[in-house]
């Protein structure tokens, strides 16, 4: 009986370490890009007839602040803006978004937007869709 | 409790989320006013003068784009939530009888206000300027109970601040000091 318990200790013990030396295997695709990543991509980036950066910076903030969000952050030199709203009428979700503006070719400027809900990731492309037609806006009033 | 009760709040789908509401345009108006002025950088550096005399302290300000962020902390008790707090204590104070603590509701009890401003020339030749200001907050509660159940201090809850009055005030002191500042040497 005595013996029994303490095989029991040892075997219970030895499955406790065993489970301990198992390390989680990083999976081999952590980086690689998948077709959806390209897909989202192509939904966030948007390339407009800007010369200017600052300019288009001025258009991305504008748009925001007129979509309510608050701007948080803002780097000219790296052309990124960063931006969060309260998702009212519930005061406990935020959404979260990173633009960034970078010249593409002579006048032209590419913007790309990255929009979290509390952490998760907007794959959403009516979403982009949305924003991009409230940015294009706010540069079209920059331009008159 | 308002656990349960942020559970039952339906939530906004994202996409709206991105989209202009009827709203927007009084939003923009009341948050929004026009200056004559060519120079940007001076009506920057009035209204974070403006926001330091109102009690912020400027957290961020990115001059190229005419930006500015500045926030400041302060209590958020009122009376009116801890006369609620005590009455729904006493009249759970039956709860007695079945076992159950009475319920204590949470409080608020500290809070962050903030301001995000931008300012950006509307024409071309820049001889007049756009301040935008928002204003909002974020509160945080203190500690309560639910019968057995403790709700732990902490929970936040965030919000826009949409009183046509506090902007108004922010400009009335922001026009001031443009008015005055050239007059400062």
């Amino acid at each position: 009986m005595n013996q029994r318990t303490s095989a029991g200790i040892v075997a219970i013990a030895v499955l406790v370490v065993a489970q301990g030396c198992v390390a989680p295997q990083p999976s081999q695709d952590l980086f690689a890009p998948t077709e959806a990543q390209l897909k989202i991509r192509s939904a966030q980036t948007r390339s407009f007839d800007v010369k200017d950066r600052q300019a288009a910076m001025r258009g991305v903030m504008a748009a925001l602040q007129d979509l309510g969000f608050i701007i948080e952050r803002a780097n000219e030199s790296l052309g990124l803006v960063t931006a969060a709203r309260f998702a009212e009428p519930n005061y406990y979700d935020v959404v979260g978004v990173t633009v960034t503006v970078r010249p593409e070719a002579e006048g032209r400027m590419m913007i790309r937007a990255n929009a979290i809900y509390n952490n998760k990731p907007i794959e959403d492309p009516k979403v982009y869709q949305n924003f991009f037609a409230t940015l294009e806006r706010s540069l079209f009033v920059v331009k008159q | 409790m308002s656990s349960q009760v942020a559970g039952c709040v339906t939530h906004t789908q994202s996409e709206e989320l991105f989209q202009l509401v009827p709203e927007s345009a009084a939003n923009r108006a009341i948050q929004t006013r026009f200056f004559e002025t060519k120079n940007e950088a001076e009506l920057l550096s009035a209204s974070a003068a403006v926001l330091q005399d109102l009690g912020f302290q400027v957290e961020e300000s990115v001059r190229e784009v005419g930006f500015l962020r500045a926030t400041k902390e302060r209590s958020a008790r009122e009376y009116g939530q801890d006369i609620t707090r005590f009455a729904v204590f006493l009249l759970s104070t039956a709860l007695v009888f079945v076992e159950q603590s009475p319920i204590v509701m949470p409080v608020d009890l500290h809070q962050k206000i903030a301001a995000a401003l931008v300012t950006r020339p509307v024409n071309l030749d820049a001889t007049r300027q756009e301040v935008r200001v928002m204003f909002y907050r974020v509160v945080w509660k203190g500690e309560g109970s639910t019968g057995r159940q403790g709700i732990p201090p902490g929970e936040q809850r965030m919000e826009m601040l949409r009183d046509p009055v506090m902007y108004q005030t922010f400009f009335a002191k922001l026009s001031k000091a443009v008015f005055l500042e050239p007059f400062a040497l």
